[in-house]
C-alpha cells in the first residue's frame, strides 16, 4: 500500500503549481485552470485521508468538491467573458480600475 | 389611589414632549406649536397643584430615580437624578407652571396675532425653558440642580436671541450668556468643592451636605478642606463660590448688565425670564440650599449687602429710563435684590414671600407692557404713549394693580412681601452694621420703587396721547386679557398667604400660611423647615420701642409712607395732561443714571485690559487642547493616507497578499505552537 505521505506530497505539488500560476499568469484562463488545480489539490487530500482511516465521508466530500468546481468554472467563465466585453482582452491586470 | 409623587417626572417632561413637538412638528402644528405648549404647561399645571395638595397632607418626599455614576475607591461618589418635593419646591412648581401657562396663552396673542415669523422654534424655546426650569426646582441634588441651570442659562440665550435677523437680540442674547456664564463659572467650582469636602452633593437628608456641614462645625463630624483651613472659613469659601451663578443668574451687582439687554428678547420671554424662571433660579438656589449658607455668617453678611445694595442701585436707574420694557427691567433687578436682602438677613420666608409675590406681579407687569406693546405697534418709547387709560381698560386697570404691588402700597401683595423682608432686615440688623447698612439701602429705595413704577404708569396711560400711535391703538385680544386678569387678581390677593404683620398686630394665630408651610407645618422633610434655618441663625433679633408689634407697625409705617411719598411725587410730576421730562433736571446726574453708572463701559474696559490673560487662554486651548486633538487624527489620516496604497485594483497583488497572509500566519503558529 502506499502510505498516505505520498499523496500529501502529490496534492502539495499540485496546489503550489496552481499558487504559482494564480501568482505568474496574466490570462484569465490560466487563472481559471490554476484555481482548478488547487482545487483539485484539495480533493486529493480529501481522497487520501478518507483511504487512510476507511471513512467514506471524505470521498463524499470529494464528489462535492468536484460539483462545485464545475459550477465554478460555470461563473469563472461568466467573468471572463464580462472582462473580454469590457476591456477588449483577458488579461486580468488591465481590470485594476477599482482601487484607491 | 395613585399618589402624585409618581407624576413628578411627568412634571418636567411634559413642557420637554412639547418642546420636541414643536422642533419636529414645525408648521403643520395647530397654531405653529402654540397648542401643544399650552396643552403641556397646563398639564405640569395641574400636576403641579396635585403635588402641593399632596405635600400639604403629609407626602413631602425624596427619590433618586437614575444613577448615572457610581464612583469607586476613596472617591465613592454617586451622580444622581432625582426629586425633592418639600413645600418649598412645591410652591415653587406650581408658580412656574402657572406663569409659563399665562406666558403661552398670552404668546397666542403676542406673537401669533402679529404674524410672527418661525413660530415652532419660539414655542419649542419656551418649552424647553420650562422644562428646564421645572427640572432645576425639582433637582435634589447640587450638580442636578447645576446642569439645569445652565440648561436655563442656554434657553434664555435662545429666547432673547429670538430676533436673530435683526442687530440688536443676537448681541443682547450673547452678552447674557456670557455674563451668566461668568458667574456659572464660579458656581461649577463651587459644586466640584462641595463634592471633594462632603462626597455628596445632595439637599436632603441626614449625609446631605448641608447636614454634614452643620455637624462638622459642631464638631460631630469630619470633612476634607483644603490645607487643612478652618471649616467655617471652607464653607464661606464655598458658598460664595456657588453664590456667583446666583450672582449671574439672579442678575445682582455687578454681573446685572445682562438683564437690561435682554429686553430685545420677545416680551412674552421677558416676562419669562424676570418672573418665574432664569431670574427666579438664582434666589431659588440660595433658597433651596439655605441650611448651608446660614452656617456663614460672611456669606450672609454678603449676600444681604449686595442685595441691600442692588436693590437700590437698579432703582436708581428706572428712575430715567424713556422705555417701558427697561423701567420694568431695572425693577426686577431691584426687586430681587430685596430678595438677596431677606435671604441675607434671615428671612427665608420672607425671601420666599417676595419670590411668589413678585413673580406674579412682575409676570403682570410684564404681559400689560406686551399688551401695550401690541397696541403702540412696537413702540416702546414712554413719551410716545399717554392717554391709553381709556383705549386699554383692561390693560390698565390689570397693570395698575401690578403697579401697586410692585411699589408696595397696602393692600396688595407687593406690600406684604416687602415689608416682611424689610421687618426681618431690621430686627436682625440692629445689631449687625452691614445689615443696618443693607436694609438702610432697602429702605430708600423703596421711594424710589414707587416713583418710577407711577412715573411709567402716568406716562404710559394717563394723560393726553403724545403721538398718532397713541390716538389710534391697535385693539389686543381675548388671549392677551384672560393672562392678564388672571394675574392681576393674583397680584392683588397674594399677599393674603403670608398677612404676618396682621397676625402679630391683631394676634389672629395661623393667618401666616406661608410661614407654617415652611416651617413643614403640614409635613416636609427633616432639616428644611424654616425653623431649622432660624435656629442655625446667626443674628439675634432686637426690637424697636420695646416690643414686636411696636417694631412691626414702625416698620410697616415707614415703609409705607416712603412708598406713598414715592408715589404723590410721581403724581405730582407726571399725572399731568403734558408731562415734562422732569429727571432733565438732575443734569449730569441723569446723564450718569441714564448710562447705568457706565458699568456696560467698565465691563469692556476690564474685558480689554485682561485681554492677556484671554490670549493665553487662547493660545493653551488651540494649541495644547486643539493640537492634541488634531494631533490624533492628523496621524490617522497620514497613515491611512500610505496603507491605502495596497488597494492597487491588480487581483494578482491581492491573491500575493493572501498568500503571504497565510504563509505568515502558519509560521507563526508554527513558532508558537511548536510544531519545528
Amino acid at each position: 500500500m502506499v502510505p498516505p505521505t505520498y499523496y500529501l506530497v502529490l496534492s502539495a505539488a499540485v496546489f503550489c503549481i496552481g499558487l504559482f500560476g494564480i501568482l505568474t499568469r496574466r490570462n484569465a484562463l490560466y487563472f481559471l485552470m490554476s484555481a482548478e488545480l488547487m482545487l483539485n489539490a484539495a480533493v486529493i487530500n480529501l481522497v487520501a485521508f478518507s483511504f487512510q482511516w476507511g471513512n467514506l465521508t471524505g470521498q463524499t466530500f470529494a464528489l462535492f468538491v468536484i460539483a462545485l468546481a464545475a459550477a465554478e468554472v460555470a461563473v469563472g467563465i461568466g467573468i471572463v467573458l464580462v472582462l473580454y466585453r469590457n476591456f477588449g482582452e483577458i488579461d486580468v491586470l488591465s481590470a485594476d480600475s477599482m482601487r484607491w | 389611589m395613585v399618589s402624585a409623587s409618581a407624576y413628578v417626572p411627568a412634571i418636567v417632561l411634559l413642557p420637554f414632549v412639547s418642546f420636541i413637538v414643536a422642533l419636529f412638528g414645525r408648521e403643520y402644528l395647530p397654531k405653529r406649536g402654540a397648542f401643544g405648549g399650552i396643552a403641556a404647561t397646563a398639564g405640569s399645571l395641574g400636576l403641579s397643584l396635585w403635588v402641593l395638595l399632596s405635600v400639604r397632607n403629609g407626602a413631602a418626599f425624596q427619590e433618586t430615580y437614575y444613577t448615572w455614576t457610581t464612583g469607586a475607591g476613596a472617591q465613592d461618589w454617586t451622580l444622581t437624578f432625582g426629586a425633592l418635593i418639600d413645600p418649598l419646591s412645591a410652591l415653587m412648581l406650581v408658580i412656574v407652571s402657572v406663569v409659563a401657562t399665562l406666558v403661552h396663552i398670552f404668546s397666542l396673542g403676542y406673537m401669533n396675532d402679529e404674524d410672527e415669523r418661525d413660530l415652532p422654534r419660539y414655542y419649542a424655546g419656551l418649552g424647553l425653558f420650562t422644562a428646564s426650569m421645572l427640572g432645576f426646582v425639582i433637582a435634589d441634588n447640587l450638580l442636578m440642580a447645576f446642569m439645569f441651570f445652565e440648561l436655563v442659562g442656554l434657553c434664555s440665550y435662545l429666547l432673547i436671541g429670538f430676533h436673530f435677523r435683526e442687530p440688536g437680540p443676537p448681541s443682547a442674547a450673547k452678552k447674557a450668556f456670557l455674563v451668566t456664564r461668568f458667574g456659572d463659572y464660579f458656581f461649577l467650582v463651587g459644586v466640584v468643592a462641595v463634592f471633594t469636602t462632603f462626597g455628596t452633593a445632595a439637599f436632603a437628608g441626614a449625609e446631605s451636605f448641608p447636614a454634614l456641614a452643620e455637624a462638622a462645625l459642631n464638631g460631630e463630624a469630619t470633612v476634607w478642606t483644603p490645607g487643612g483651613l478652618a471649616e467655617s472659613t471652607w464653607f464661606t469659601i464655598v458658598g460664595l463660590l456657588v453664590l456667583g451663578g446666583v450672582i449671574g443668574k439672579s442678575a445682582q451687582f455687578p454681573l446685572h448688565t445682562w438683564l437690561p439687554d435682554a429686553m430685545e428678547g420677545p416680551t412674552p420671554v421677558s416676562a419669562l425670564i424676570h418672573a418665574a424662571t432664569m431670574v427666579a433660579a438664582g434666589v431659588y438656589l440660595v433658597a433651596r440650599m439655605y441650611g448651608f449658607y446660614v452656617l456663614s455668617p460672611t456669606t450672609m453678611a454678603i449676600i444681604a449687602f449686595v442685595g441691600g445694595f442692588t436693590a437700590l442701585f437698579a432703582a436708581t436707574m428706572g428712575v430715567v429710563k424713556r422705555e417701558l420694557k427697561q423701567v420694568l427691567a431695572y425693577s426686577t433687578i431691584s426687586q430681587y435684590g430685596y430678595m438677596m436682602l431677606a435671604l441675607g438677613s434671615g428671612g427665608y420666608v420672607a425671601a420666599v414671600f417676595h419670590l411668589t409675590t413678585h413673580a406674579f406681579f412682575k409676570a403682570l407687569l410684564f404681559l400689560g407692557a406686551g399688551s401695550v406693546i401690541i397696541a403702540m405697534h412696537h413702540n416702546e418709547d414712554m413719551w410716545e404713549m399717554g392717554g391709553l387709560k381709556d383705549k386699554l381698560p383692561v390693560t390698565y386697570w390689570t397693570f395698575l394693580a401690578g403697579s401697586l404691588a410692585l411699589a408696595g402700597i397696602f393692600p396688595f401683595a407687593g406690600f406684604w412681601s416687602k415689608d416682611e423682608i424689610l421687618y426681618e432686615a431690621l430686627i436682625h440688623g440692629l445689631d449687625e452694621p452691614l445689615i443696618l447698612a443693607a436694609y438702610v439701602m432697602g429702605l430708600l429705595a423703596v421711594p424710589v420703587t414707587a416713583f418710577y413704577t407711577f412715573r411709567m404708569v402716568f406716562l404710559t396711560f394717563h394723560g393726553e396721547p403724545r403721538s398718532s400711535l397713541a390716538r389710534d391703538p391697535h385693539p389686543v385680544r381675548w388671549n392677551i386679557k384672560g393672562p392678564l386678569s388672571v394675574l392681576g387678581v393674583l397680584a392683588v390677593v397674594t399677599g393674603g398667604i403670608n398677612l404676618v404683620p396682621v397676625k402679630k398686630v391683631l394676634g389672629i394665630k395661623g393667618i401666616d400660611y406661608l410661614h407654617l408651610w415652611l416651617d413643614n407645618h403640614w409635613g416636609g422633610i427633616e432639616g428644611l423647615s424654616s425653623h431649622h434655618y432660624a435656629e442655625l441663625n446667626p443674628y439675634s433679633s432686637q426690637y424697636l420701642f420695646g416690643g414686636e408689634v411696636p417694631t412691626v407697625l414702625a416698620g410697616a409705617a415707614v415703609s409705607l409712607g416712603l412708598a406713598l411719598g414715592g408715589l404723590a411725587l410721581a403724581w405730582a410730576l407726571y399725572n399731568v395732561a403734558d408731562p415734562d421730562e422732569h429727571t432733565d433736571k438732575l443734569g449730569g446726574i441723569k446723564e450718569l443714571l441714564y448710562n447705568n453708572y457706565y458699568q456696560d463701559e467698565f465691563q469692556v474696559w476690564v474685558a480689554d485690559n485682561t485681554r492677556a490673560v484671554a490670549g493665553s487662554a487662547d493660545i493653551f486651548d488651540q494649541g495644547v487642547i486643539d493640537g492634541v486633538v488634531n494631533g490624533v487624527s492628523s496621524v490617522s489620516l497620514l497613515s491611512s493616507e500610505r496603507i491605502r496604497r495596497i488597494q492597487s485594483g491588480v487581483v494578482s497583488n491581492y491573491a500575493l497578499l493572501l498568500t503571504l497572509g497565510l504563509t505568515t500566519l502558519l509560521v507563526v503558529f508554527g513558532l508558537l505552537g511548536g510544531w519545528f
